[in-house]
């Protein structure tokens, strides 16, 4: 797996950035359609694409099936994606987005609920996770922990990422508890709905410290292919740790460090995670907060750990990373050292760059955080927006609605 | 087409990592365990260029006395610093900071201790201006330069112009983007090379990227993040340099300095932003004590409990690991008249 490694002058691979978007690029770019279309049949290309299943180990079988069954999933969507009104990806102002929830405070972390779609969000300046029901928020789990997150701006914490196994079973990472100390907790929330503390968890995990090792804190964000959570964490600066909690049907097994973002890339810091619609981790490695456009655009095998492809986004600080239901990519720029830079960014293909990607900025956005798109295909996306001398912010819920297509 | 879609991807071929100095002609070798050279597609490394700018840098006419040149105070003998805390400019005037070496510097994100030039380019004047340093206004030097008949005829070769502000940076800067180190122990051992380092060597290198956490800001093939932090050094003075801060204005990189690459560390001393430790010991030794509290003490500084054999191992992985035999010993050209 060597020639896949960053350190190699080149590095051939494939990317799918969306189905939906190929056919807009056609219409775009009628000249580039053939030439586009051809390496997926029967151009060299396509034989240097293969290469990363050949090379995968038979473990590996699963997750092929699964990115065909996605890419059908994917084609459907693009179809219905494209029987909208046309509003263009290059028409930024037919992306319009309203705030939905204001009093938030830092909010990091967002998901949505199965079965009835509710948005859960860690509230984490104020220490919490909570629902928005009809437009107010309601606690959910209260009393997390707190910290206090950089030197200047300061930004209070306590719950990070969020993710459901299933309607009633919660992951909550953590932020609010010094590195080695920090918890991914499992929460089966009540029946009646009524709040708990954050310590009514049914199962928490740490990675502590070892003479050797440092331990592990701030765990961002998470996200799972039904056999696995993957959190990207903040402790061990050396590594750059993206963990792993092994799933059993939906019971957390056990909790471990997994992939060394930072050996892999030489950039620090894995902050958003998703998982492709092909299978693949897509970790978005913020790099340094006071370097401006270090941020990497990362995909991994998800079993093996190998990185097959890592793209320099030309971004400051990317913290979330997002599929659309028609398999479109979006990033999210936090930009510390300039926040009037951040928003929400489209991944694209470029092959004129020297990535072979760009980005496209749809909304400036205040310091955002985290996002996920409900089962309509709309956006939603926290921010923490204005932040004050003591660390708290009037943070937001911004919602982007279906009909800007993305 | 509706293979295409049941495929559902769209398929790129993707370079990542290529060399920006393709279709250049080829100036430098680049040693092992570098990265290709990042050369701004402005300024192409050409030979005569890279001759050019080397004269400019070795020649003291650059300061308004004639007596200091680029190289004073970033000399090839002594690491491309100039072996003193601070270094003295025209008329034996210091300033605060420590002469960083100019090694690699073509890989840096950000030129100076508080990374206030974000280009070689960008970087190669300011020393010649500032008033303490060369103190020769940059109309001054222009015009200085293009007096001297060696340089006139030079600049239009290589420029197809008269020597101005602009073209007097690119042929610095040209010059100082070919002074690179590498070829290491530490680079061999990594290729496979397990006799390129001793046993202690290995055992200060594990220490180097784990326990002793120096890889949380080293990190990389230039051994730096190109990153700002607060490591405490002059904290506790009186009225200490807030160093990033000033450039990013934000409270956050107050006491902020970029991360030095470490190649070549045994020859650059002394060390940190202000050359207050002399030795690589010194500097292991304040690392482990978790450097000088103050509210904006990076969190990658703390305490380390490192034994002194772990100490000393690590003080050989740096002196043993990253010194290269190929260290770009650069005599002083001849000068033009």
């Amino acid at each position: 797996m060597k020639r896949w490694h960053l350190g190699l002058a080149m590095i051939l691979t494939v990317l799918t950035l969306g189905t939906s978007r190929a056919q807009e690029e056609q219409k775009e770019e009628p000249k580039n359609e053939q030439a586009a279309a051809q390496p997926a049949e029967e151009q060299p290309a396509q034989e240097e694409a293969k290469q990363p299943q050949e090379e995968a180990k038979p473990s590996e079988a699963a997750p092929e099936k699964k990115e065909e069954a996605a890419s059908e999933e994917a084609a459907d969507a693009a179809e219905d994606a494209n029987a909208k009104p046309a509003l263009g990806h290059d028409a930024l102002p037919g992306v319009t987005a309203k705030v939905v929830v204001e009093d938030l405070n830092n909010p990091c972390g967002i998901a949505i609920q199965p079965e009835t779609g509710i948005l859960f969000i860690s509230d984490s300046g104020n220490h919490r996770v909570v629902k928005v029901v009809d437009g107010k928020v309601e606690p959910v789990i209260t009393d997390f922990p707190g910290d206090v997150y950089g030197k200047g701006p300061m930004v209070n914490i306590g719950p990070l990422g969020l993710l459901f196994l299933d309607k009633n079973t919660l992951v909550v990472g953590g932020g609010g508890l010094p590195d080695g100390e920090e918890l991914l907790r499992v929460y089966e929330l009540p029946a009646d709905g009524k709040p708990i503390k954050a310590e009514a968890m049914v199962a928490s995990f740490s990675l502590a410290a070892t003479d050797e090792i440092k331990g592990e804190g701030n765990f961002y964000a998470l996200a799972s292919n039904g056999e696995a959570i993957f959190v990207t964490s903040n402790g061990d600066d050396t590594k750059g740790w993206v963990a792993r909690a092994t799933l059993d049907g939906n019971k957390v097994t056990g909790y471990e460090r997994w992939l060394a973002t930072k050996e892999a890339t030489e950039v620090d810091a894995p902050v958003g995670v998703t998982i492709s619609p092909q299978g693949y981790l897509v970790v978005g490695q913020m790099g340094e907060i006071n370097i401006p456009g270090d941020s990497l655009i990362t995909f991994y095998d998800a079993h093996s750990g190998n990185m097959l492809l890592n793209l320099k986004s030309g971004l400051h600080d990317i913290c979330a990373v997002a599929y659309s239901k028609r398999g479109q990519m979006y990033v999210l720029d936090y930009a510390w050292a300039d926040p009037s830079q951040g928003g929400l960014f489209q991944v694209l293909k470029d092959t004129e760059s020297e990535t072979g990607m760009r980005t496209k900025k749809l909304l400036s956005l205040d310091k955002p955080t985290a996002m996920v798109f409900d089962a309509d295909g709309a956006l939603y996306v926290t921010a923490i927006g204005e932040l004050g001398e003591d660390g708290n912010s009037k943070g937001m819920l911004i919602k982007i609605d279906r009909d800007a297509g993305l | 087409m509706r293979t295409w879609r049941r495929i559902g991807s769209l398929l790129l071929v993707l370079a990542v990592g290529s060399g920006a100095v393709q279709g250049q002609e080829k100036v430098v070798e680049v040693p092992p365990g570098l990265r290709p050279l990042p050369v701004p597609g402005e300024n192409p490394l050409t030979a005569a260029k890279v001759a050019l700018g080397k004269q400019l840098y070795f020649d003291p006419r650059l300061s308004v006395d004639n007596s200091i040149s680029c190289a004073s105070c970033h000399d090839p003998k002594l690491g491309w610093s100039n072996g003193e805390a601070t270094a003295a400019g025209v008329g034996g005037q210091r300033g605060a900071r420590s002469a960083p070496s100019i090694i690699n510097a073509a890989y840096h994100r950000f030129q100076f201790w508080d990374g206030r030039a974000s280009s070689l380019e960008e970087q190669a004047l300011g020393p010649i201006a500032n008033p303490i340093e060369m103190a020769l206004p940059i109309d001054e030097a222009v015009k200085k330069i293009a007096a001297i008949e060696g340089y006139a005829r030079q600049f239009q070769e290589v420029f197809g112009e008269p020597v101005n502000e602009v073209n007097l940076a690119k042929a610095i800067a040209s010059f100082e983007r070919t002074v690179l180190s590498g070829d290491a122990p530490y680079d061999r051992y990594k290729a496979g090379d397990t006799d390129a380092l001793s046993e202690r060597a290995v055992r200060g290198m594990k220490l180097f990227f784990g326990k002793a956490n120096c890889s949380a800001c080293h990190s990389g093939f230039n051994f730096t993040d190109n990153a700002f932090h607060n490591l405490g050094v002059g904290m506790d003075k009186e009225d200490p340099d807030v160093g990033r801060e000033a450039i990013s204005g934000l409270k956050g990189d107050r006491g902020a300095f970029k991360t030095p690459s470490l190649r070549e560390i045994a020859r650059t001393a002394p060390y940190m932003h202000d050359g207050s430790l002399p030795t690589l010991e010194d500097v292991i030794e304040y690392y482990n004590k978790g450097g000088t509290p103050n509210p904006w003490l990076d969190e990658e500084i703390f305490q380390l409990n490192l034994t002194a054999e772990e100490k000393a191992d690590l003080v050989i992985f740096l002196k043993e690991g990253l010194s290269s035999e190929q260290y770009p010993d650069i005599e002083p050209p001849e000068l033009p008249q």
